[in-house]
């Protein structure tokens, strides 16, 4: 890199946003996936017209890449710098712009963290409810690039359903906004849209716009538990068919019981059964008690071998931490996590249970299952040994297996992760050559010279 | 050396440790991050990039130890021990050269002296006026210990019995002493600046204690607990001192030694038995001294659990307080909250329970002082700029007075300067302080 750049941003920012040393780069070059790549130098923007400037300075130092990261806890390299170049860390700006009480939105600076944006909110009696696992450390801004989702999908939708005006800095370091605080915008283009999911890779975004709810003023839990398979499916189907759908119903497999078991221990809680489901109510009181009363007469009808409601707050705490515990139950299986975040079509989730139940034993590695039954995604962890050449491999041909069958079956690569660098591979089992030239060819209206996260989806 | 800790190879990058980090949430700069500390750990180890030690240091020295990151992680990475291994790794490779705690290091080194007697001064040190100059905590009243070893007895007021022979109190538990009768007796261990600096605190301590009952012994060789040091990469001097420590209570058949300073607890039941090994001379007596040593809160809750009732005090107004949580306080995993305040601070809570006037407010994220290890005398200015941040909750509180059980909390609380105006500056006490007052005040 032309140390001219780095000497312009000393200039333009301050010594102190940007860091340029080797030992400090060295905390920008990765992400939680186990890939990592040295970018050239990391500045802090304080607000769109910096980030402009940047992009524009980029482009005269002969087009250097520019890679946007938030808390960089991404799972599939979005933040990394694969060309080097410049990361922007956009964790200096993590304000609250304005909150439009009447209107319910809230404007916000991209670096704020998902859980401080809740707590906010949540002060004034408001709800936002996009809830990635990563929530108490990941950034909007890279909740919205990647329009990331969690367990309250199942009733309230994911990022995408939320974001309503971005101001984003383009490939050219212009200065663009798109959408309005209205529900209702059909002028031209829905580039809001295209921007939430697009990686980081179509524009930098400096102000997010997003609609908010009233915050629900109480929530239950049940957690039920089935021996056969169809039992639960069923059950759990006629749920999604109540006008008061629950605010989550996470689901374990067989394999994530047999894991959680031996290491979680409960007096009131028993993980048992083959099909296991983690599901809420959630609304005004009465609602609740209501709702929780309609679940229960309808999973009793599905015979159920455990099921246990409680709106007590330790009840609630220990029916969580049995599905906090399945990602520490992982490590017994091995140091290595192929992690998937496939989708698929609700009513095929029990062919892919199935299907990767014949995997595991096919290959004779761990393959450990469960997810968020009302959006079909589900969590394939490939548990393997590091040290064991033979066994990665296999892991290897068991995700290439895995995916395939999710195209088969209709579904998505990605739920919640995004393609980045971990799925780029496999883009053409999904797609063919056409559809990704037209992807192209968006990239290269928003950003002529690829300098905006080059290498990344396709 | 101590052995390696390869828990870096557990680190999934995923980023939770982030939020929880004072020091990262200064600038948010993952170089000062546990994620960061972690990766530049892990690549020295490797030696897979050439990183240059007075840059490794300046990233490890602005880490306060206080282990919220270790907390969250979902991984077991020992952050904290990875850091002082680190240091201590610079340090013994002979590049402390390079080291921004050289200074304090030093100066505190040509001291140890004065430390082992336990007779620090550290305002009186000269570095620690060059360095917090403005600040300087100063020594109020004289140091607790003296020359002598000091036994008061149970249920007599403290100032009557400094002097007096060695009387049985009341016997509340079965432990049998030299006699062969059944006393309970428990060490005390004051740390250096509840000795030299806030010896009000000691007193209140002992107070404590033998109006519930408890015949307290003090000998005099003890000195402070290592914590800075080791902090500082001075892995020799911190052995020392522990030695020197565990010598001292050595033989007295105590079933406790209590201390009310956190960052004490921290280092002597955390730290000293992971940097001493089952060949080194002493090491029995560091174990046995380590898992004798018990918080005051935890201590309380021992005379709980024997069916002691703990007395109660009254203070003469009501006080609303806060208490703040020092993160070296944390390591209660056994505890189960039953009142009000337990739940709202823990253990402390079975005290702050006992003491009538006194009103606790919660306060909302219990973000740390700003002190932990040296670091606000190595990094005066980052260190208050994260009490600035802990003064943000606290002043949505507005307490009368700041309680906490800390010495080194309660160094960086006092410094309000530049955080509050000069006339609403507000008094932090020791939990502990005011809960002495309460009992005097009932008679
Ligand atoms: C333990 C764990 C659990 C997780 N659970 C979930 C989950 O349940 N659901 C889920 O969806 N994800 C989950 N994730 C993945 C990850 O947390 C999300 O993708 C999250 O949105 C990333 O946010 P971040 O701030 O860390 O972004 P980063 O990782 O820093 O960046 C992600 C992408 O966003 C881009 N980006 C960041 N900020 C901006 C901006 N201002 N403008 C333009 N582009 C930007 C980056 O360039 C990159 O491409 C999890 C991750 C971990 C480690
Ligand atoms: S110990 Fe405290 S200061 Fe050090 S890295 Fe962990 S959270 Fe940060
Ligand atoms: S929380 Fe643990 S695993 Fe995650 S980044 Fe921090 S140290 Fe690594
Ligand atoms: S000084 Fe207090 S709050 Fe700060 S690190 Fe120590 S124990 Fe923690």
């Amino acid at each position: 890199m032309d140390k001219k750049l780095i000497n312009e941003f000393e200039m333009m920012l301050g010594k102190d946003r940007v860091l340029s040393e080797t030992e400090e780069l060295l905390c920008y070059s990765y992400d939680a996936t186990s890939k990592d790549f040295m970018p050239e130098v990391v500045v802090f923007p304080l607000n769109g017209e910096e980030i402009s400037k940047i992009v524009k300075l980029c482009l005269k130092y002969n087009n250097t890449p520019i890679v946007g990261r938030g808390s960089g806890s991404g799972f599939s390299g979005g933040s990394l710098p694969l060309k080097g170049g410049v990361v922007v860390s956009f964790t200096k700006m993590n304000r609250i712009l304005e909150l439009d009480e009447e209107n319910m939105f809230v404007t916000v600076e991209p670096g704020i963290i998902n859980a401080d944006l809740k707590s906010y909110l949540s002060e004034k009696g408001y709800f936002y409810p996009p809830d990635p696992a990563s929530y108490e450390f990941s950034t909007i801004g890279g909740n919205v690039a990647e329009s990331s989702g969690g367990p309250s999908a199942v009733k309230y939708g994911v990022t995408k359903d939320y974001v309503a005006a971005l101001e984003v800095i383009t490939g050219e370091g212009e200065i663009i906004y798109t959408g309005s605080k209205t529900v209702k915008n059909v002028s031209g283009y829905n580039l809001t849209q295209l921007f939430t999911g697009s990686e980081g890779t179509l524009g930098l975004f400096s102000k997010i716009t997003l609609k908010i709810l009233s915050k629900p003023e109480a929530n239950s839990l049940i957690l039920v538990s089935f021996n056969d398979i169809n039992d639960g499916f069923n059950a759990a189907i006629s749920l999604l068919k109540l006008r008061n759908r629950p605010s989550m119903l996470e689901f374990m497999d067989k394999s994530s019981i047999e894991s959680v078991k031996s290491i979680f221990k409960s007096d009131i809680i028993k993980i048992t059964g083959n099909f296991l489901f983690i599901i809420e109510a959630d609304g005004s009181k009465e609602e609740v008690d209501k709702s929780i009363g309609e679940y229960k007469y309808i999973l009793e009808r599905f015979s159920p071998v455990f099921l246990f409601a409680s709106e007590k707050s330790e009840d609630k705490k220990a029916i969580m931490d049995a599905r906090k515990a399945i990602s520490p139950s992982l490590r017994k299986y091995g140091d290595l996590k192929i992690n998937n975040d496939i989708a698929v079509p609700i009513n095929k989730i029990p062919d892919m249970l199935a299907f990767l139940e014949e995997t595991s034993k096919k290959y004779k590695i761990p393959v450990i299952n469960f997810g968020h039954f009302g959006d079909g995604n589900i969590h394939v962890n490939i548990m393997l040994d590091k040290n064991n050449a033979e066994m990665v491999e296999k892991g290897g041909k068991a995700k290439y297996d895995v995916l395939k069958k999710t195209v088969e079956l209709d579904g998505s690569l990605s739920g919640e992760h995004g393609i980045g660098l971990e799925k780029k591979e496999f883009m053409k089992l999904k797609y063919d050559e056409y559809y990704i030239s037209l992807l192209e060819n968006i990239k290269k209206v928003f950003d002529p010279h690829n300098i905006i996260n080059p290498g990344k989806i396709f | 050396m101590p052995s390696e800790n390869k828990s870096y190879l557990n680190c999934v990058h995923c980023g939770k440790c982030l939020p929880v980090c004072p020091s990262y949430n200064i600038d948010f700069n993952e170089f000062l991050s546990p994620r960061g500390r972690v990766r530049i750990v892990l690549t020295d180890y490797a030696d897979s990039l050439l990183l240059r030690p007075g840059k490794i240091m300046e990233s490890m020295s602005t880490c306060l130890l206080c282990g919220r990151c270790e907390k969250v992680c979902p991984n077991d990475v020992n952050i904290t021990e990875l850091v002082a291994n680190e240091k201590i790794k610079l340090e013994e490779f002979g590049r402390k050269r390079f080291s921004s705690d050289k200074l304090a290091l030093n100066i505190l080194k040509n001291k140890r002296k004065v430390l082992l007697k336990s007779a620090l001064k550290i305002a009186n040190i000269p570095f620690f006026k060059k360095l917090s100059g403005r600040n300087s905590p100063l020594p109020e009243g004289k140091s607790f210990i003296g020359k002598r070893d000091l036994i008061f007895n149970a249920d007599t007021s403290l100032e009557k019995s400094q002097s007096s022979p060695l009387k049985h109190g009341q016997v509340i538990m079965q432990s049998a002493d030299e006699d062969g009768k059944n006393i309970f007796k428990a060490g005390y261990f004051s740390g250096c600046v509840f000795n030299g600096i806030y010896s009000q605190i000691s007193i209140d301590t002992v107070t404590s204690l033998t109006k519930n009952g408890v015949e307290v012994f003090v000998p005099k060789m003890q000195g402070c607990c290592g914590l800075p040091f080791i902090s500082s990469g001075d892995l020799k001097s911190f052995k020392e001192l522990a030695v020197n420590n565990a010598l001292a209570f050595k033989g007295k058949k105590l079933d406790y030694i209590v201390t009310s300073c956190a960052s004490c607890s921290y280092s002597i039941n955390k730290l000293y038995p992971k940097y001493f090994n089952e060949n080194e001379e002493n090491y029995t007596e560091i174990l046995d001294f380590s898992k004798k040593l018990i918080s005051i809160w935890a201590f309380f809750n021992e005379l709980k659990k024997h069916g002691i009732e703990i007395k109660k005090g009254k203070l003469d107004k009501e006080t609303k307080a806060v208490f703040h949580i020092p993160c070296h306080l944390s390591n209660m995993p056994d505890f189960k909250p039953v009142t009000a305040y337990e739940k709202l601070i823990g253990e402390p809570g079975l005290i702050a329970d006992k003491i009538a006037g006194l009103k606790l407010k919660p306060l909302k994220y219990n973000y740390c002082c700003g002190n932990g290890g040296m670091f606000n005398v190595r990094h005066y200015d980052l260190s208050k700029k994260i009490t600035k941040r802990k003064f943000e909750e606290i002043k949505e509180a507005a307490p009368q007075e700041i309680l906490t059980s800390c010495s080194g909390c309660i160094f960086s609380l006092k410094d309000q300067s530049g955080i509050v105006k000069h006339n609403e500056v507000i008094p932090v006490n020791h939990l502990i302080g005011i809960y002495a007052r309460s009992l005097r005040g009932e008679k």
